[in-house]
């Protein structure tokens, strides 16, 4: 008997995690979310890019050329990530996210 | 005594709890709480006590306080469903956890009292940065210890034609490490930020009335007001929104490492 009730627990589990979550309401201020995200991927990659480049630069002597290339490169990284979260949002409006 | 009022960062002031004989110090650490790891206790215990008290005796009908708590679980689990499916219910804790633990010392943050005012743990990059830096080492050791060597794919985007992939890997990399960096400066900034706007234009209020006399009151009342319960309705927004645009991206996070290689 008791095998029999976790059985169905489980088959309903089941059924359950099957089906798709209905579409809830939208969270307040989820375009604002997706703007704080922009923003922060967008600056954290320049920091990173300088951080690393002062970093490569007093290691190695190299002034000022590893600051100069590895900012570059964050740049590009930093337009990336906007570009990347943009894309994920654009692509599944329903959740937001995607990969 | 003006001086202090309008200042708008002596409310990001830390301060030992105790007077500087009675601290506590064990193996050459000073460890005594401050007023920062007061207020996210009292998060802590608000949370377990919130939870515990919402689902006393449960029902299958729920009640109004236990509706409250089976909405907060459910917000968090609908995050975690809807980005990382069914790979995500073991780091529903987790995200629970984080959720939880960001919402209530923000919105802790909001009020004052009886009290002074109330710290805002999430204001300091200390804070934020640890628990960044927590989830980027949980993403590096899970995917690891779920993928192996193949979690490098995380790097290597598929479908990129060979010339310009050692470009694309350069820029993922990069792209990797800045995600503790955006995580933690997002989540303090703007708490930061928001209290700080929040105080400046509350303190145009005894400026005006001490500066100006009835007519800088009258200035006060038409101007400023309006103006000061429009950017607390939007602190509001933004401490919720902190907590979970941090939850959202951890999943995210999780996401790639448990399925890197897109």
């Amino acid at each position: 008997m008791g095998d029999d009730l976790n059985e169905r627990i489980a088959k309903a589990q089941a059924e359950l995690d099957a089906q798709a979550r209905p579409a809830t309401k939208e969270p307040m201020g989820k375009g604002m979310g997706l703007g704080f995200r922009m923003a922060a991927d967008f600056v954290a990659a320049v920091i990173v890019g300088a951080v690393l480049g002062i970093g490569i630069d007093a290691l190695l002597h190299s002034s000022p050329w590893g600051l100069i290339v590895c900012l570059i490169l964050g740049f590009i990284t930093g337009v990336w990530n906007v570009v990347r979260v943009a894309q994920s949002s654009a692509n599944t409006p329903q959740d937001g996210q995607g990969s | 005594m003006l001086q202090v009022a309008t200042d708008p960062m002596h409310q990001f002031k830390v301060e030992w709890l105790f007077p500087e004989n009675a601290h506590w110090i064990v193996g050459g650490y000073n460890i005594t709480p401050t007023n920062s790891a007061l207020w996210m206790g009292i998060a802590v215990l608000f949370i377990l006590g919130f939870f515990a008290w919402s689902m006393s005796r449960p029902k299958t009908v729920p009640d109004r306080k236990q509706s409250m708590g089976e909405i907060w679980y459910g917000f968090v689990a609908g995050i975690v469903k809807d980005v990382n499916h069914e790979d995500g219910k073991p780091f529903l804790p987790l995200i629970f956890t984080i959720f939880s633990f960001i919402f209530v010392t923000n919105m802790f943050g909001m009020f004052s009292g009886p009290w002074g005012h109330t710290f805002t743990p999430m204001s300091h990059v200390a804070v934020t940065g640890v628990m960044a830096l927590f989830v980027f080492a949980l993403v590096i050791v899970i995917g690891i210890f779920k993928n192996g060597f193949k979690f490098l794919k995380i790097f290597v985007p598929s479908g990129i034609p060979l010339i310009i992939l050692w470009f694309v890997v350069i820029i993922e990399i990069f792209s990797f490490f800045s995600r503790p960096l955006s995580l933690a400066m997002r989540l303090f900034a703007n708490m930061l930020g928001g209290h700080v706007a929040l105080k400046v234009f509350a303190g145009f209020v005894p400026q005006l009335v001490v500066g100006l006399g009835l007519l800088g009151g009258v200035m006060a009342a038409l101007l400023v007001m309006p103006l000061l319960i429009s950017i607390t309705a939007l602190e509001l927004l933004v401490a919720f929104l902190q907590a979970y645009v941090f939850a959202i991206l951890t999943c995210v996070y999780l996401n790639d490492a448990l399925h890197p290689g897109h």
